[in-house]
């Protein structure tokens, strides 16, 4: 399998500036995200993680260095192209859901494409499929407020699918989760990987990331650990997740 | 994004804080209600005011002669003469002044009006019993009189006045007829006078001048040339002594009284305009705190692709909503008011201007106080609003 570079990040440095105080928190930070590839970033908190996730899925820019995704310099993107980026190349799954409350599972869901300006037929058939495929097709109608926080997030992992995204980008997905539905959730990602989905996992929690090939460790705003696992991942084969829950 | 999607978006955030939304709707809705139903009585009033000037008929003009002597004064012949001017159809000359009347123990002082037969036509005032004062009554002097109502009342008590004899200043006259009641205008009551053929009513008060003459166009669009002409031929007669007599147009007081009627009722317009704008003030106020509010809604949608100007599309959009139902529901708020007010007594008459007016005004408070909200929500950087809790 060649590997093609999905993004690229080149020495990015992300500093701000708090009254008289400047707190540089990424301090030229360097890495590729290969297609396909199934990457966790640990680091405790305060590491720059956050920042490296932000940047990653374009809600923040670096203030110097530069980030390719899909061969697109977004490092220099107006406000209304890094939303387009956003929209199609990033699906975001954070730790608290952020689904929004008074929307139904099906219109969570299919939010992304209503911005992109889908037709509602078109949107209507991906939301759906997308819903089936995680398992919640007889809950389209409900409210996230109706629904267990593995389903939302479940509803949350359908709605980043939606817009059929480069990479996913998954902020502690299973940090609001009891061990038993976090395992499930883990299992997803894992079916997602196999899929060929690229996928980027950022928690602190070192069991979890163990789930993934490759392992960056953050400290301090500097990469300290690059792990890339060559192994790949052979359907039906027992993965790290699994050995690490049953531990 | 499309437009349609916006707007079942912000009628779903509207439907979510219902009893929010129904208090920031209540400032527009009473903003509009008030406008509207302001103007509505402003325009009852003014077609009521014309309505009762048109009684009076507005092709009418009179001429007051407050001069003396012989120069500028007018005897009945030369006002009779006016009659003669171009378009107009009917001349009333009037001599007028007050005696002392006596039936029996009562004595009143009354006004004398000294009139012709025409004066009945143009002036449009009628008897109900008796005979008018016929142009035989004028040639010979008839001691003969119109009594009006008040006047009979205050003489007669509830008995007929029609045949009875009363003194007019020690001069006997024969009650004719009961004039029809009249109501009161600016003047004062019409009802208390008693009117007698002119020239008895010229030796009785012992003037030849005419005090009023009252002239009847044939056509209320040429009232005008009318008046210059009149003007031109009294000029002449009183030879430049303009202060010697006064025209007056009815159809110049309709104008005056419409449109002081026409000031009152924009003047409490705008009063009540200034409630639309407080109502707006409210809108921007919720849509500030909304957006305070949903802080994270407005991260998560970004996150997830929204540009800014679906976001601006969104906020405004409710704003928008909200002010649109509230002059939606002000209109009919306003027509509901309009009918308990006309089966009150007051006239209220809706105009499709007014209602389209404010709800045009009601939507431009929307957009204009809608808009800082908006711009304020889709410029939350998508970093800064995911964080906020």
């Amino acid at each position: 399998m060649s590997r093609h570079a999905e993004i690229e990040l080149k020495d990015i440095v992300k500093t701000y500036h708090m009254g008289a105080e400047t707190l540089t928190t990424l301090k030229k930070v360097s890495l590729r995200v290969y297609r396909g590839e199934f990457m966790a970033i640990v680091g405790p908190s305060g590491s720059g993680k956050s920042t490296l996730m932000n940047i990653i899925g374009c809600l923040d820019t670096p203030s110097e260095g530069q980030y390719i995704i899909d061969g697109q310099d977004a490092s220099r993107m107006s406000d209304n192209q890094l939303a387009r980026v956003r929209n199609e190349k990033i699906g975001f799954i954070f730790q608290s859901f952020h689904l929004l409350s008074q929307l139904s599972a099906f219109e969570n869901v299919e939010l992304p494409l209503v911005y992109r300006g889908m037709p509602a037929k078109q949107r209507r058939e991906i939301a759906s499929g997308m819903l089936a495929q995680m398992g919640l097709a007889d809950k389209q109608n409900h409210k996230p407020r109706q629904l267990s926080g593995g389903q939302q997030q479940r509803v949350a992992i359908a709605r980043a699918l939606a817009s059929q995204p480069s990479i996913l980008l998954a902020d502690e997905p299973t940090g609001a989760l009891d061990t038993k539905t976090g395992k499930e959730v883990m299992g997803i990602f894992q079916q997602l990987h196999r899929q060929g989905h690229t996928i980027i996992l950022i928690t602190h929690d070192p069991g979890v990331a163990e789930a993934a090939e490759s392992v960056i460790r953050i400290t301090d705003g500097i990469i300290t650990e690059e792990r890339r696992g060559n192994h790949a991942i052979q359907p039906g084969s027992p993965d790290g997740l699994e050995e690490h829950y049953r531990q | 994004m499309q437009f349609s999607q916006g707007v079942r978006m912000a009628w779903k955030s509207i439907i979510a804080n219902k009893l929010r939304t129904l208090l920031t709707m209540l400032g527009i809705v009473i903003g509009v209600a008030s406008v509207i139903t302001l103007v509505a009585m402003g325009n009852g009033t003014r077609q009521q005011v014309k309505e009762q000037m048109a009684g009076l008929g507005t092709n009418l003009l009179s001429v007051n002669i407050s001069g003396r002597g012989a120069v500028s004064s007018l005897t009945v012949e030369e006002a009779e003469q006016l009659g003669k001017l171009d378009g107009v159809k009917d001349v009333s000359p009037v001599i007028s002044g007050n005696v002392q009347a006596k039936y029996k123990t009562k004595n009143v002082n009354v006004t004398v009006e000294g009139i012709t037969p025409s004066y009945e036509g143009v002036r449009n005032v009628h008897i109900q019993r008796g005979r008018y004062i016929t142009g035989i009554d004028v040639a010979y002097r008839q001691k003969v009189a119109l009594i009006g109502t008040g006047t009979a009342g205050e003489l007669f008590g509830t008995a007929d006045p029609v045949g009875a004899a009363i003194s007019l200043n020690g001069n006997h006259y024969k009650i004719v007829g009961l004039l029809e009641q009249q109501g009161t205008s600016l003047g004062g009551s019409n009802d208390d006078k008693i009117m007698v053929p002119i020239s008895a009513g010229s030796r009785l008060l012992q003037t030849k001048g005419v005090r009023s003459v009252y002239l009847q166009a044939e056509d209320d669009a040429n009232m005008d040339s009318i008046e210059l002409a009149l003007e031109g031929e009294l000029t002449r007669k009183f030879r430049g002594n303009t202060s010697g007599y006064n025209i007056f147009n009815q159809a110049d007081l309709v104008e005056t009284i419409s449109s002081v009627s026409a000031t009152l009722s924009n003047t409490l317009a705008g009063i009540a305009s200034i409630s639309l704008l407080v109502g707006g003030i409210g809108i921007m106020n919720i849509m500030l705190v909304s957006v305070t509010e949903r802080t994270r809604e407005i991260g998560i949608r970004k996150s997830i692709g929204a540009r800014r100007r679906d976001i601006l599309l969104q906020f405004l959009l409710e704003a928008l909503v909200i002010s649109g139902l509230s002059g939606i529901v002000g209109v009919l708020v306003s027509y509901g008011a309009a009918y308990f007010l006309t089966r009150s007594g007051t006239l209220a008459v809706m105009t499709w201007d007014t209602i389209a007016l404010s709800f045009i005004f009601s939507f431009a408070i929307g957009i204009t106080f809608g808009i800082f909200p908006a711009n304020k929500a889709s410029r939350l950087r998508p970093v800064d609003a995911l964080r906020y809790d």
